[in-house]
């Protein structure tokens, strides 16, 4: 399985009272890692909504395992993940940078609707073009990287 | 009439259909148009494909909503069922505007099968 790994610090206000990253901002780091693996694959949300679409996420869950603390550095590792049904499933994890001791692991599962709000029960066209690029990408085997060659980011 | 093994091993692949694909095809074509044989075996589909625990083919009314108000189902689970139903009878249900009419109660998905399946053949 191939994961995008992105890095962020954790930020004073993002820290409660006790010094512990507070629960809620691991989903907007979940977010971020989203959102750098989706644009290797021209799926950011606007570009979801030029193809006549929009994604909620419609199911959340998240396991804590270590807190993280102000200033740290951490890594958040995304990957999709194959289904059956015309549905968007994302696994997150998020990693203290300095050990890559696991704080958090999470998923999310994302359905699809026409941007007037009709749910789409099957893909078809680009949008299942550019998903199946997307979970293909995941599913790479790790030892097979070296032969493939991750989409560039446009910029 | 006798719908043997539960609807997912016999549709999804089991080596028995693979061996015997043409049997199978002749005894979807008998519960297809047995409008009383084919809405028990949605029944048992709709179990089976959602894992509904505390659910029974008797419980569920024919005439009841399957979403909601009915068996409760949800977004996700019209999902689920699209696939199940594409695969056993390759009929499709392309979004919400089609499943609303096709998922309004058991009754009515058995009569959308019927109609799509035989204009499908």
């Amino acid at each position: 399985m191939q994961w995008v790994e992105t890095e962020e610090t954790v930020r004073f206000n993002e820290v409660d009272e006790w010094g512990m990253a507070w629960y809620g901002h691991y989903m907007a780091w979940f977010e971020v890692g989203r959102i750098s693996l989706l644009r290797r694959f021209d799926l950011l949300p606007r570009q979801i909504v030029d193809l006549g679409y929009v994604a909620p996420v419609i199911s959340l869950k998240c396991d804590f395992k270590n807190p993280a603390a102000s200033d740290d550095r951490i890594i958040i590792r995304t990957t999709a993940v194959k289904s059956e049904i015309a549905a968007l499933t994302f696994k997150f994890e998020i990693l203290l940078k300095e050990n890559r001791a696991l704080l958090a692991r999470g998923e999310t599962t994302q359905v699809l609707l026409t941007t007037n709000k009709k749910m789409i029960y099957r893909l078809s066209g680009e949008l299942e073009r550019r998903i199946n690029n997307l979970v293909d990408y995941c599913l790479q085997d790790v030892a097979a990287q070296v032969a493939t060659k991750a989409p560039r980011h446009k910029e | 009439m006798n719908l043997g093994a539960s609807p997912r091993l016999e549709c999804f692949g089991g080596i028995e259909i693979q061996k015997h694909r043409i049997n199978w095809r002749q005894k979807l074509d008998e519960i297809v148009n047995n409008s009383e044989a084919l809405c028990e075996y949605l029944k048992k589909m709709i179990i089976d494909t959602l894992k509904l625990e505390d659910v029974t083919v008797e419980g569920i009314d024919s005439r009841a909503p399957l979403f909601r108000k009915g068996l409760g189902l949800d977004s996700i689970d019209a999902l689920e069922l699209v696939v199940a139903i594409e695969k056993i009878f390759n009929v499709i249900i392309e979004d919400e505007e089609v499943g609303k009419r096709a998922f309004a109660s058991t009754n009515a998905l058995a009569k959308f099968i019927q109609k799509k399946y035989n204009q499908g053949k």
